[in-house]
């Protein structure tokens, strides 16, 4: 009875693109029987790579490959805040600002509210770990761009973030990470990649209460939990920054997936930690081949000095003239 | 939220009344500032709620309107929240200046409404596939005294509560085509179940110790709190949708007993809130007898 109608793009060579991946309730379901599920709950990141500063045009700039997800993130140095109000706060204020790049996600329409969410959601995590007293009357813009959406998108920006504001010598309390587990239909998977987030997104599509169709409305339908879970943490003070939870969970579920991120995070922490760590060390290397090079200029620019006082400047002039083999005197 | 003026010597005084477990009002940690709730007021609305919480006001209106449900839920109905911050409340708000804490209030009732166990989207539809109510939970700020989340949350049940939508009747035409009839009787409607809906507790922690429904200086001290959003079924209580706000951070235990604390909360605030709302709906009657205005 009811069709959800196709919309496809036409390509210029006539190739065509499903534009929704799922059009019934049905499609979810074939969705779930194809991924993977997860026979034991494994703690451990996906593949990750970090590095600081990777723009020239800013402070601090960080770039993060989780799995598939690949995030940018921008930290410019504090500025004076415009708004009188906020000054009443003795504290600065922090803002993120999230987007998707055009090419990041199929669905352009949620895209602005999911951008505002994310964002809204960023502050709050990254507020705990800036020390916005010493940012008084300032404000600080974090803008992250994404660049690739395969799941763990949050924690994935948090994790950027942090290493972005080490890079921008912004002081924080400590080094933050950020990890997602989510549960649905009794499987816990860690690290939810883009199909799994999409189908806990959809969930609410009418799968959540399985076997509860019209005629079982006599009997309560069976709970099952789903939900997902991201949590940022401070780990030298075992400090959690912040812990978001969407669905619908039972305490002990969900302590059991903080117990999970936290796990994730302590070796995501050792990671950034190593990140950050060898970024200082290039650094110095760095400083120390342009000290050699100035010291070297200094030596050449000495000679010249030299020469100059002892043959006088009529003399360094005609010594440094090279002959022209095009013009004989 | 809302700014408050406070010397140290105020927060301190806050502070030690926390840790003796006697705050300024003579509550103790785990109580609630007295309560008013009126239902049924805005009549133009399918259904409203009035919550006073001490000095926090809000006003909650329900509206329907008929939708298509989305192909992917073709047996859900809609519900869409909008909060509005009143300049009355504090002229910070004035223009634009509360978009930023409305838009944080509509992302966590989102948040905690979205699990089709929260809230029961079924009742909502009236033909699968074709036809939905829609609910636009329309929240007005009138007067910001603390706890912003724990008032706007228990409101919006309320107004819930006291919603009517119409009884409809469909004929089936040609082609499948259906038409919808709306009864003539204005008392001749149907009720949303509200068992499971969820109810947001704020979790403060000032010092080293955790209370819930924080007035607005109380607010002002605190380090970090947590937004529980606990949702009843089959008495038993389940997490629909947790946040942490105001910019510090927690111990995992801090905030495992938060939660807890949060959830006995949620239970019996649920169980008092529906008790009075059926006490306030066999004392008025079917007819609501004359409103007279819920300014004072």
């Amino acid at each position: 009875m009811l069709r959800g109608t196709q919309t496809k793009n036409n390509l210029l060579d006539g190739g065509t693109i499903a534009e929704q991946l799922y059009a019934t309730p049905k499609d979810c379901e074939d969705i779930f029987d194809s991924i993977e599920k997860p026979s034991a709950l494994i703690a451990t990141p996906r593949p990750t790579f970090i590095r600081s500063g990777v723009l020239t045009t800013v402070r601090g700039s960080a770039y993060m490959e989780y799995g598939n997800t690949k995030v940018l993130a921008i930290v410019a140095p504090p500025h004076e805040l415009m708004r009188a109000s906020a000054r009443r706060v003795n504290m600065g204020v922090l803002n993120c600002y999230v987007n998707f790049a055009a090419f990041a996600t199929g669905e352009l329409e949620s895209a602005p509210e999911r951008e505002r969410h994310l964002g809204s959601m960023l502050t709050k995590a990254l507020e705990p770990v800036v020390c916005r007293n010493e940012l008084l009357n300032f404000q600080l813009d974090i803008r992250v761009l994404i660049l690739d959406d395969d799941g763990c998108l949050l924690s994935t920006a948090i994790n950027c973030c942090g290493v972005a504001l080490v890079e921008c010598g912004i002081s924080t309390y400590d080094i933050i990470a950020a990890s997602t587990a989510c549960i649905y239909r009794d499987h816990v998977f860690v690290n939810p990649d883009a199909k799994v987030e999409e189908l806990l997104w959809q969930h609410r599509g009418g799968n959540a209460l399985v076997g509860a169709t019209a005629d079982t409305t006599s009997t309560p339908p069976v709970v099952r939990e789903h939900g997902l879970l991201v949590t940022a943490s401070m780990d030298t003070f075992e400090q959690i920054a912040q812990c978001q939870q969407c669905g619908y969970l039972k305490p002990a579920t969900y302590a059991r997936l903080l117990d999970c991120t936290l796990e994730i995070n302590k070796s995501l922490r050792e990671l950034i930690k190593n990140t950050i760590r060898a970024r200082v060390k290039e650094q110095y290397a760095l400083d120390l081949r342009e000290q050699a090079e100035s010291a070297q200029e200094d030596e050449r620019l000495k000679t010249v000095i030299e020469s100059l006082k002892q043959q006088g400047l009529d003399e360094f002039i005609q010594s440094n003239i090279k002959e022209d083999p095009y013009t004989k005197r | 939220m809302a700014y408050v003026a406070l010397s140290e010597a105020e927060k301190t005084f806050i502070l030690h009344g926390v840790e003796e477990d006697y705050r300024c009002d003579g509550r103790s940690r785990r109580d609630y500032r007295p309560m008013e709730l009126e239902t049924g007021l805005v009549s133009n609305a399918s259904g409203s709620a009035r919550l006073r919480l001490a000095n926090t006001d809000i006003l909650v209106g329900v509206k329907t309107e008929i939708d298509v449900p989305h192909q992917l839920t073709p047996e859900f109905g809609k519900l869409e929240f909008f909060v509005d911050c009143s300049a009355n409340a504090t002229p910070e708000f004035e223009g634009r200046g509360g978009s930023d804490l409305a838009q944080e209030l509509i992302l966590s009732l989102k948040n905690a409404y979205e699990s089709p166990f929260a809230f029961d989207y079924r009742s909502l539809c009236l033909i699968p596939g074709q036809q939905c109510w829609k609910l636009y939970i329309d929240i007005l700020i009138l007067e910001c005294g603390g706890n912003l989340y724990d008032a706007v949350s228990l409101a919006a049940k309320a107004a819930l509560f006291n919603t009517k939508l119409p009884r409809v009747t469909a004929t089936l035409l040609d082609a499948g085509i259906t038409d919808l009839i709306i009864s003539d009787n204005p008392y001749d409607c149907t009720r949303i179940g509200i068992e499971t809906v969820p109810l947001l507790v704020t979790v403060c922690k000032i010092g080293d110790f955790c209370l819930v429904d924080p007035s607005a200086e109380e607010e002002a001290c605190s380090t970090v709190s947590m937004v529980v959003a606990v949702s009843q079924r089959n008495n038993e209580a389940f997490l629909s949708g947790t946040h942490m706000t105001g910019g510090g951070s927690m111990h995992r235990d801090t905030m495992l007993n938060c939660l807890q604390l949060g959830l006995s909360i949620g239970d019996y605030l649920d169980k008092l809130l529906v008790k009075m709302l059926k006490q306030e709906q066999e004392r008025v009657g079917p007819k609501r007898p004359k409103i007279v205005g819920f300014l004072k």
